[in-house]
């Protein structure tokens, strides 16, 4: 591109980095500012920054809320992680009538909407003695993401050669063990661009979470803010400095993963 | 990130790489079938987890299942809750505003991510910022987005302040409590969190054009009008179709910045099909007409399936 960018170009850069940015230079500077100051003048960039609403925040409550966002998050990942890898090598290594079902299965999954099964799952949970419990929160996360994640490492497994996998069982390897020492290595960046994907959703999912778990107590950071949010008379600088602290844990995996996530999300269009 | 944004999308672009086929090449196929068995762990949770929830959605949308009869057995009614939901105007109001919501989320969606694509085609540290900052945004919990645009979009939030102070209007606009703007709003906001995905994926299609193809099209004098018309959109073409109905899909089933913004209201002005079916079920206690409405839903959801899967086939068998 040795060519200037022209008028309209600048336009449109501008307008998004607009739409963008104030979003989130907005939460920010809320977050800072006094209940007071956000009734007189809400929009004014001069104010006397405060700290009050990240006190009043941060308290026991609070501490317990990140602490189920961390055991949720990670816990759907792993199992996200355990069932859909090998679901993604086998859809991606055999042919047929069964493996092309499940793929289309997979689709379809993915596509339900999540207001559909928190219907059947409430009730089911009810009779399983899973409401109420973290556990059966992740066991809906992972049914939820498993679709998502299979179809997406489906094409990085299919991106290693197969000779690869001939060459470990002529040397007398076996199928599990060809897959775990050859595969599984050439294909790892896929495994961590959906694992951090799976991180990030699992994180931001409140619908089961604010349905399932029965008291706010054990809600995790996503669920308070989208309980505190729906409720009538909002405080704001609270909502945003409670929005900012559960955006932080995403800017660090953000910041970690930002490369695989630009390129491997559109693995399949680039190649 | 907006929840399912993502997920769907990138399945597109899963699917989408079947071009060459390694397994079965070899023509050892017996040994290979091995490998079935890699299926089962994720085979017999989703079946749990998934399909089975799916078979109880449809066994409560024929039966009358109220909170206090949830955990004991349901009285059959056959298609009494559909009836219902149609007959009172429920139903076919929800269908109504949710053609209209995912209308206006797919084409600002569709037409502001090819343009950002082809704004930040440039290399620079601008462009480069800004798909970092897009991205950032798309990645953050509906929750936090919608909780930001709630605040914005309130009467003495940002918006409305400049149209306020710049004299445009000296009432602020009812963006979230008026019948018609409440669906517009949320609408907007929806587009805005599946902008910078499908910005991304389009980028990614424009990425492929070879340099030289631009560098004749400059020989030739082509200007850059003409470069978008005869060189972006046919590079693009394969990869709209299947993002459109990526797009669609999302619009369709989108519930959260709903839950978030408006949750619903005002009155039912922003109850879409999805959500209509959640409030039936978990604020009236009606699990069986929510059951109902979520069976349409899921109806819904299946014929874009089909046409996705009949979209991804048609472009592998173009390329």
């Amino acid at each position: 591109m040795n060519r200037r960018s022209g008028p309209v170009v600048v336009a449109v850069k501008l307008l998004l980095t607009l739409m963008y940015g104030v979003p989130i230079l907005w939460i920010l500077l809320t977050s800072f500012k006094s209940s007071a100051d956000v009734f007189s003048t809400q929009s004014s960039f001069l104010f006397r920054p405060v700290t009050t609403a990240y006190v009043e925040a941060f308290d026991g409550a609070l501490l317990e809320a990140l602490r189920q966002s961390v055991v949720i998050a990670t816990g759907t990942t792993a199992l996200v992680l355990l069932l859909a890898i090998p679901a993604a090598y086998g859809l991606a290594r055999t042919r047929g009538w069964l493996p092309s079902l499940g793929l289309g299965l997979l689709i379809v999954l993915q596509m339900m909407p999540q207001t559909a099964t928190v219907i059947p799952l409430f009730q089911i949970f009810g009779r399983w003695r899973l409401l109420d419990s973290t556990f059966g929160v992740i066991l809906a996360d992972a049914a939820l993401l498993i679709p998502f994640a299979t179809l997406l490492l489906r094409p990085f497994f299919r991106a290693v050669p197969p000779q690869l996998e001939e060459a470990g069982s002529i040397d007398g390897a076996s199928v599990l063990r060809t897959f775990w020492s050859i595969v599984l290595p050439v294909a790892r960046n896929g495994v961590f661009t959906v694992g951090t994907l799976i991180f990030l959703l699992a994180w931001g999912e409140f619908l089961y979470a604010v349905n399932f778990f029965l008291s706010p107590g054990s809600y995790p950071l996503s669920a308070l803010l989208a309980q505190q949010v729906s409720a009538f008379g909002i405080n704001w600088p609270g909502l945003m400095a409670l929005a900012v602290l559960t955006s932080i844990p995403i800017l660090v995996v953000f910041t970690a993963t930002y490369r695989l996530l630009r390129d491997g999300l559109t693995v399949g269009a680039v190649k | 990130m907006t929840t399912q944004s993502a997920p769907v999308g990138a399945a597109a672009a899963a699917v989408r790489t079947r071009r060459t086929d390694p397994a079965g090449r070899t023509g050892r196929r017996r040994p290979r079938q091995v490998r079935l068995l890699f299926l089962l762990p994720a085979a017999i949770f989703l079946g749990l987890l998934s399909l089975f929830p799916l078979i109880q959605l449809l066994r409560m949308s024929v039966s009358a299942v109220t909170s206090a009869t949830l955990n004991q057995s349901w009285d059959f009614v056959g298609f009494e809750n559909f009836a219902e939901g149609f007959a009172t105007g429920q139903s076919t109001e929800a269908l109504q505003r949710t053609l209209v919501f995912v209308l206006v989320v797919t084409v600002l969606g569709m037409v502001l991510g090819l343009a950002a694509a082809i704004a930040l085609r440039s290399r620079g540290r601008w462009s480069g910022f800004l798909l970092a900052l897009m991205v950032f945004v798309w990645a953050l919990p509906p929750v936090v987005n919608g909780s930001v645009w709630k605040f914005l979009l309130g009467d003495a939030g940002l918006i409305n302040t400049l149209l306020l102070d710049s004299g445009l209007r000296d009432a602020p606009v009812p963006f979230l409590y008026d019948q018609y703007w409440a669906l517009m709003s949320v609408a907007f906001v929806n587009s805005f969190a599946v902008i910078p995905f499908n910005a991304l994926v389009f980028r990614a299609a424009l990425m492929n054009i070879p340099p030289e193809t631009f560098e004749a099209a400059a020989l030739d004098g082509a200007n850059r009008w003409q470069e978008v018309r005869h060189i972006m959109l046919p590079a693009v073409r394969p990869t709209t179709l299947v993002l459109l109905v990526l797009t669609l899909v999302y619009g369709f089933r989108s519930f959260d910045f709903i839950y978030v913004m408006t949750y619903g209201g005002p009155g039912t002005a922003t109850n879409t099909l999805p959500f209509l079916g959640y409030l039936q079920a978990f604020v009236r206690y009606d699990f069986g007409l929510g059951a109902a409405t979520s069976v349409v839903t899921v109806v819904g959801v299946l014929v874009l399936a089909v046409v996705y899967a009949r979209s991804i086939r048609r472009e592998e068998a173009e390329s």
